[in-house]
């Protein structure tokens, strides 16, 4: 049987910012219905990284395949296979909740009974019914980032890219957060979320990958892995540059 | 399709903000202020007029006045060709820098739209609004038409003229607010060249200078003839090469920042 096609494959990307690599040669696959938790310290590369993935910022070299196309070649398939939500919800803050889901649909290519049907569904999921008529600009941020998340998985997207979710959310929030996140695995999408908090890996991923000043230091799966070894392979890297996959492995 | 999803919220946004709604007002206010005193002068003139053969009619000195005050002289109340120097620039500063600035740039890339169709669905959206206030302001000269002789062909020709004066400058607006950091410097910047293409021909001849260049390169040149009646495939051709090469500027900066981040 051969192997499944990755939804997201990265070899080795590379990105300057700043006259520095922010990037460097990172290289990654991740399948249907994966979360891949992507840590780091401020500065490592994460944010960069997704922006590439989420088709915003394009690499200085290597490739991007999506369900194994090049996404360079084919930056439209942005529009129907990936959903993201940068790390501040960007929104407009003169339309409502309502407008951006629209506006967001139809860039998507949601046209009709399809966009009124994904709008609802949204909608009701992730309980913005009371804010529709909301202008974004007057939302909290637990709201904002609440309606970024909707306008990212209106279109039913293949790979979800999240840039910080639990960001400003409390407690119930980042719980439903996880629980949407699951919800979405199970259905079969691939997700990549960066986080700087360890609880939120453990919590929501089934893979890890760490990165520090640019390059993947390590990238292996959560099974068994308890927080304690992932906390102490995360702070070898961040404080000495090299992690212990042995210590993972061995938890 | 996605130019028109492009445009669609572009125009959405356009309408809920107070902005477009405060020039319309101010503006249309104004150029109903100015048809009444063209019309009052108009009227006043009209029995001597009458007796002159091929004299000045209803659309010389009321229709196409209303639009620019380039062939009457008197610049004030201003006509929509003088308006249009000054609200363009500020209706598109934030079509692009306002993004910038509020950080939804990204969005539009990570939309899988190339920066050509983001460009253009913003441009129409800027011209739709300018051509429902076109209307709008012909609409006055036009509510007379029952009762006067208007001359079609040459208020066509003006009108003409005046939505191609519209589009180049929507496009060096949008252009200018590509490559601005903040909406302000856009607004600032496409005001500067409006005015400086506006009149740099009549500069030029005050100062001694009378090179065809000039007159070439003066917005006013070109639309002046098609108010007098006249329309030349040049003058076309020139605002159409405005309006091309503005938007290409445009399309090539918005794509450099996606690739630079």
């Amino acid at each position: 049987m051969s192997a499944p096609t990755a939804v997201l494959e990265l070899d080795h990307i590379t990105r300057h910012r700043a006259g520095r690599p922010a990037v460097s040669g990172l290289t990654l696959r991740l399948d249907s219905g994966q979360v891949l938790g992507l840590l780091g310290v401020n500065g490592a590369g994460k944010s960069t990284t997704l922006a590439m993935v989420a088709g915003a910022l394009a690499p200085d070299s290597g490739a991007i395949r999506l369900n194994g196309k090049d996404f360079m070649e084919h930056p439209e398939l942005a529009r129907s296979v990936i959903g993201w939500l940068p790390e501040r919800a960007p929104l407009w803050p003169e339309l409502t909740v309502s407008e951006h889901l629209d506006a967001h649909g139809r860039l998507r290519g949601l046209r009709g009974t399809g966009l009124a049907q994904a709008h609802r569904r949204i909608v009701e999921r992730l309980e913005l019914g009371s804010l529709s008529r909301r202008l974004a600009g007057v939302l909290s941020q637990g709201q904002r980032q609440r309606l970024g998340l909707a306008c990212a998985l209106l279109h039913s997207p293949q790979l979800l890219v999240l840039d910080e979710p639990a960001n400003a959310l409390d407690p119930v929030q980042v719980a439903a957060l996880r629980e949407v996140i699951r919800e979405q695995a199970a259905a079969g999408t691939a997700i990549i979320l960066s986080t700087h908090l360890l609880a939120e890996v453990t919590a929501a991923c089934d893979r890890v990958a760490i990165l520090h000043e640019g390059q993947l230091r390590y990238d292996g799966a959560l099974d068994g892995a308890d927080h304690k070894a992932l906390e102490q392979t995360f702070f070898d890297i961040a404080m000495r540059g090299n992690g212990s996959n042995d210590r993972m492995q061995a938890a | 399709m996605s130019v028109i999803a492009v445009t669609r919220l572009e125009l959405r946004r356009l309408f809920v903000r107070p902005l477009a709604w405060v020039l319309a007002a101010l503006t249309l206010g104004q150029l109903a202020w100015r048809f009444t005193l063209l019309l009052g002068g108009f009227l006043a003139g009209q029995i001597k007029l009458a007796a002159l053969p091929g004299g000045p009619g209803y659309t010389d000195l009321v229709g196409v006045p209303m639009l620019s005050s380039i062939l009457t002289g008197g610049v004030l109340p201003f006509g929509v060709a003088e308006l249009a120097l000054v609200i363009v620039p500020l209706l598109t500063m934030s079509v692009i820098a306002g993004e910038r600035s509020n950080g939804t740039l990204p969005l539009w890339f990570a939309a899988g739209l190339p920066a050509s169709r983001i460009v253009l669905g913003k441009y129409l959206a800027l011209m739709l609004w300018l051509v429902l206030w076109l209307a709008l302001a012909l609409a006055m000269p036009l509510s007379l038409a029952h009762g006067v002789t208007l001359d079609w062909g040459k208020l066509a020709s003006a009108s003409l003229g005046l939505l191609l004066t519209l589009a180049a400058l929507a496009a060096i607006g949008v252009a200018c607010s590509a490559y601005a950091s903040h909406a302000s410097i856009a607004a600032s910047v496409a005001l500067t060249l409006g005015l400086a293409m506006a009149g740099v021909n009549l500069a030029a001849q005050k100062a001694g200078a009378t090179n065809g260049v000039f007159n070439w390169v003066a917005l006013s040149s070109h639309l002046e003839s098609m108010l007098r009646g006249l329309v030349s495939t040049a003058d076309v051709a020139w605002f159409l090469i405005v309006i091309v090469v503005a938007l290409a500027l445009a399309t090539q900066r918005l794509a450099a920042e996606k690739e630079r981040g």
